[in-house]
């Protein structure tokens, strides 16, 4: 049993991108969907400018939303104080994604991965196609990552919604989620808030942070410190 | 309240029927999950190679998972990213497996060649491809030209030693022409003229306390980007940094100081930085040296006597300020640069108080200009003001990394070759106007882009025939349409290539080539982090496609069935010199002569018995299985007292570039100033022997075209590879002003009021030479004025995602080199890309 949270340190981020590619690679995230994603802002006026940006992700609230809303407990909070999601029981009715405060639910109107469907060449018999390719792989995605099937769906399927889990299934295997391990600059950082001595702890007393929308008392999970 | 998963089992069937009522009679759950696993630990296995999505040449692993590329990483062996990687490395995955690719071999069946003319390409046999281009190669041989032969480098690894050398110079052919000088030789130039190195240098971000980038955006791109990224913050926490961008780049955005310089004239910056430190007394007395009394005599316009000034590293302190430095005061800069002299004269100060533990950190953005090689040498001239050269939390070389050279080929040159590569190289280098001056020797580098001008104009003389690898000229060369014309215009086109690139419709054969990171054998040198490394490429998995290696699988080929055809010189040479340095065999085919080869490059790093400054390796397999060699940790001032130039010492004045004018203009039998002249320089007499100011040179007239046009890198980018993966669209909006999935030209707001522009409205940009359409974005981040925009969309092949339409050759967004012209920092050879090199009008479409 754990409370789990992640920091992200805003000084050391540098917007790069990292975390939000490498989360579609870890969890075979469809086209147009964004577990990991980012705002950004510019703000000020030539030559005075400022320009931050803010890497987001499901901020795993303590007091979910989309947990409430959801009629079937598809959506859920685990004894980690995870949100997670089981798309056994989902039954699409987006509630959740309605609920979401911060717009990290994805819907999938379609069957995921539509362009490794496509089965046209730009050079009819010279290049290859999506087809093609996946046929050779055998997979659905050339690229795909099969630990993500140990607890959740390794796609997800036409008709139920989809979200981070913080890595769940990297996590129950004493890893990190792939954001924070593939994060360059070391910006993310992932703990147990009810560990005193944990690297998250120390940061979050060490520094000033803040949490997104904390006014809708929805108790998020995901802390940031310090500036960009 | 915390509610475990058990509780809400518990009660979820009743509440499913429930609710499943409430939304209109949808009973059964949706799905189920696809599949399922249940094991522990991660499956798959990681395995070393390198990415070379820019020049940092990161080592990487990448999990493989049956057969499969699945996931990149850092490689945690590597001192240089200490297991990091950017961005960038994981777009890879979508390069191997890209849905574009070119599977097998293909002829142009249509001899028509242009933009809009359709190749009509044909799969054919790989047998097939080899016997046309061999006997190609035979036709040259038996008619006694084979001067007319090219080989086209790009990208490159360190096998390129085969194709790029032995291979074209035992055929025949003087002409191996690299890209080099499309990419950053104006840079170089700097560091050579003033301290004898020609080549990047490292910078030691752990110590450093003031970084001034020149351009450079070090977050985002070349040359260190996973170490720079990495250690970031702590910089930031220790250090001050400065950055002279005209847009607000990815690392100004987290700067403490931004000069948004007036493209092309960060020159007069560089000069004002330097006069503030000499009349505020802030040089580093410990490596320049100081007043024989004492009593700082640099006061703004004043010479300054030569005898007064005592200096220790250096030479031509004084020459240096009486020619150049007394004249250029913050406030002459205010006026040219568009910079406050307060920012000015507060960066200069707070950079020499720093010393000597302060970088100025020089880039492409702020030398590929016209006139940009003496701001190379002024930017990196303030290095030595203040102690930084070679110095503790400055700019470094390299340690050596051991490698074999390619063994001697002179014995194999026949009569044909030897003859044939007496010509000069056909890319015009060491022409009275195109002296590209690497290393100081008149024509000693390359000028890429005017390959294009020699095939046209068939001076020096004609080219028949050319195989291009790893590149993309009618795409990533300025004015492009030359290149269209001059690559129509060559009878037999070869190209090696991934995806079906820009390049590829001019060809007549195209092979399809083995993806770097995943499917090749190779290695590559680079250094960050105060350590020089060498990095393997491996063929980590199996190619689904029928592809080859590129610099030595196909030369080969190519060598195999030129010896059929009776000429048998580059396949002995093949066979003999490259025998495995474990067994003696002899290579067989052209996988086991790549091993051999790389194997026989690399031996003295991973053969035990060779004593080397760095890892000690247990033997080849080793070396396979770490992935990358690690120099010692590399030693501070090791040059100072000799830098290797004509005077020894760090040269304000240089000696060095004094020999190489002087030198280039007696081959032309004429003088330095004419030689100015005829390269574009305004400088006359000793000025082209300091770091000095020049205006920026600029196309266009500004009644005619009112902006200043600019452009920078991508954080994504794959050296132009990338925009066929979807990520990179997807992820484009990381690049700080840009969007996803677009290709948006940066106006400020006040220009956008001016000309009744919106963000998100089409536009035409047009320059003198070309135009492009694209999509305007209003943006803070750039200055009134100017339009700036990043490279790398604009594509009309290459794929279907980096082409809006691929068979209707429709480009997703405009290519910047359809807009700049084709012109050159003639004293390296470079391409000026930078700079504000052209002005262009806006118009709405």
């Amino acid at each position: 049993m754990a409370n789990y949270a992640m920091v992200i340190d805003l000084h050391k981020c540098v917007g790069c991108g990292a975390c939000g590619i490498t989360c579609k690679n870890e969890n075979n995230v469809p086209e147009g969907f964004f577990w990991a994603n980012f705002l950004h802002k510019t703000t000020g006026k030539f030559p005075n400018v400022r320009y931050e940006i803010l890497p987001t992700l499901c901020n795993h609230c303590e007091n979910a939303p989309c947990v409430k809303a959801c009629p079937t407990q598809a959506m859920y909070k685990d004894e980690n104080g995870l949100t997670l999601h089981d798309p056994d029981k989902c039954i699409g009715c987006k509630r959740c994604i309605v609920a979401d405060p911060y717009g990290v639910i994805y819907f999938n109107k379609e069957k995921p991965h539509r362009f490794w469907r496509d089965g046209t060449s730009a050079i009819e018999g010279i290049t290859t196609n999506a087809q093609e390719v996946t046929a050779k792989t055998g997979t659905e995605v050339p690229y795909y990552n099969p630990d993500r099937e140990k607890t959740y769906a390794g796609i997800r399927p036409k008709g139920i919604v989809e979200k981070c889990t913080l890595c769940d299934h990297r996590i129950r295997d004493g890893e990190k989620p792939y954001c924070v391990e593939s994060c360059p600059a070391g910006a993310r950082v992932f703990g147990d808030l009810d560990d005193p001595g944990s690297e998250v702890n120390r940061l979050l007393s060490k520094y000033d942070h803040f949490q997104l929308k904390p006014e809708l008392g929805t108790k998020p999970k995901v802390f940031y410190t310090r500036e960009f | 309240m915390r509610i475990s998963r058990r509780d809400f089992l518990k009660i979820s069937a009743a509440t499913g029927v429930l609710a499943s009522g409430v939304i209109g009679g949808k009973l059964t759950l949706t799905a189920l999950a696809e599949k399922k696993g249940t094991g522990g630990g991660e499956s798959g296995t990681w395995k070393a190679t390198t990415c070379q999505g820019c020049t940092t040449w990161c080592p990487v692993q990448v999990k493989v998972v049956d057969g499969r590329a699945v996931k990149v990483r850092g490689n945690p062996h590597a001192r240089a990213n200490h297991g990091n990687v950017c961005p960038r490395a994981h777009l890879a995955l979508q390069q191997v497996y890209d849905p574009d690719r070119i599977k097998v071999p293909m002829k142009r069946t249509n001899p028509k060649k242009g933009r809009n003319e359709d190749p009509q390409f044909v799969p054919i046999s790989w047998d097939e491809a080899i016997d046309i281009i061999a006997e190609k190669m035979m036709e040259l041989r038996r008619n006694r030209e084979t001067h007319k032969y090219v080989t086209f480098r790009g990208r490159y690894t360190y096998m390129n030693e085969i194709i790029y050398g032995a291979f074209t110079k035992i055929f025949g052919s003087p002409n191996g022409i690299s890209h080099s000088a499309i990419c950053a030789e104006a840079e170089k130039f700097g560091p050579y003229f003033t301290e004898g190195y020609w080549g990047y240098r490292d910078y030691d971000l752990a110590n450093t306390r003031y970084v001034i980038c020149w351009g450079a955006d070090p977050l985002a791109s070349n040359r260190q980007v996973p170490h720079a990224i990495n250690v970031w913050g702590e910089v930031l926490d220790r250090a001050k940094v400065a950055v002279v961008d005209p847009r607000f780049s990815a690392t100004a955005a987290k700067a403490d100081e931004w000069l948004p310089v007036i493209p092309g004239e960060d020159g007069a910056l560089a000069l004002a930085m330097a006069h503030v430190i000499l009349t505020e007394g802030l040089w580093y007395r410990d490596f320049v040296g100081d007043f024989v009394d004492g009593v700082n005599r640099f006061k703004a316009g004043q010479e300054v006597p030569e005898e007064s000034f005592q200096e220790k590293y250096t030479h031509g302190l004084v020459k240096w300020w009486n020619l150049e430095v007394k004249d250029r005061t913050p406030e002459w800069a205010e006026k040219v640069s568009g910079v406050p002299a307060e920012q000015i004269a507060r960066v200069a100060r707070d950079f020499a108080k720093a010393a000597p533990a302060a970088i100025s950190w020089l880039s492409p953005g702020a030398s590929m200009h016209v006139r940009g090689a003496y701001t190379a040498m002024a930017a990196h001239a303030l290095n030595a003001l203040v102690g930084s050269v070679d110095n503790k939390g400055g700019t470094l070389r390299a340690a050596e990394i051991p490698v074999n050279k390619l063994p001697k080929y002179d014995a194999y040159l026949d009569d044909i070759a030897k003859a044939g590569t007496k010509y000069p190289k056909m890319d015009q280098r060491g022409y009275k106007e195109f002296p590209a001056l690497k290393k100081g020797k008149s024509g000693g580098g390359v000028v890429t882009n005017r390959a294009a001008e020699a095939i046209l104009d068939e001076d020096p003389y004609e080219i028949k025939m050319a195989i291009a690898y790893w590149n993309n000229f009618t795409f990533s060369c300025s004015e492009v349409s030359r290149w269209e014309k001059a690559l129509a215009k060559l009878p037999f086109f070869v190209h090696i290539t991934t995806n079906p690139a820009e390049m590829t419709m001019f060809a007549d054969i195209v092979l399809p080539a083995a993806h770097h990171m995943f499917e090749k054998w190779g290695y590559l040198k680079s250094k960050a982090n105060k350590t020089a490394y060498a990095t393997l490429n491996q063929k980590i998995i199996e190619p689904i496609w029928d592809v080859r290696i590129d610099e030595s699988e196909i030369p080969w080929m190519i060598a195999e069935r030129l010896a059929e055809k009776g000429f048998d010189n580059l396949y002995r040479y093949f066979k003999e010199q490259f025998k495995d340095p474990e067994t003696g065999k002899e290579p067989t085919n052209g996988l086991e002569f790549t091993l051999y080869a790389l194997k026989k490059f690399t031996q003295p790093m991973w053969d035990p018995s060779i004593e080397v400054e760095g890892d000690a390796l247990k033997g080849w397999e080793d070396f396979k299985e770490k992935g990358v060699w690690n120099s010692k940790e590399y030693p501070y001032r090791k040059y100072w007292g000799n830098f290797g130039t004509k005077s020894k010492k760090f040269e304000f004045y240089s000696e060095t570039l004094k020999y190489a004018l002087e030198s280039h203009a007696k081959k032309h039998n004429t003088d330095v100033d004419d030689i100015m002249k005829a390269t574009k320089y305004q400088a006359r007499g000793e000025l082209a022997f300091v770091p000095h100011y020049e205006e920026a040179y600029r196309w266009g007239d500004p009644e005619e075209y009112p902006f200043i046009f600019f452009e920078y890198r991508s954080r994504l980018n794959r050296e132009a590879r990338s925009a066929n993966c979807i990520w990179y669209q997807e992820f484009k909006y990381v690049d700080p002003g840009d969007e996803s999935w677009d290709d948006v030209a940066k106006l400020n707001p006040e220009d956008g009021k001016k000309l009744g522009l919106k963000t998100g409205d089409r536009i035409r940009l047009i320059s003198p030479t070309g135009q492009i359409e694209c999509t305007v974005k209003l943006w803070e981040g750039v200055r009134p004025g100017t339009v700036g925009k990043c490279f790398g969309q604009g594509h009309w092949a290459y794929g279907r995602v980096a082409a809006k339409d691929f068979k209707r050759r429709l480009p997703r967004g405009g290519n910047n080199n359809e807009l700049l012209p084709a012109d050159y920092e003639r004293l390296s050879g470079s391409t000026s890309r930078h700079g504000g090199v052209t002005r262009v009008r806006v118009e709405k479409l």
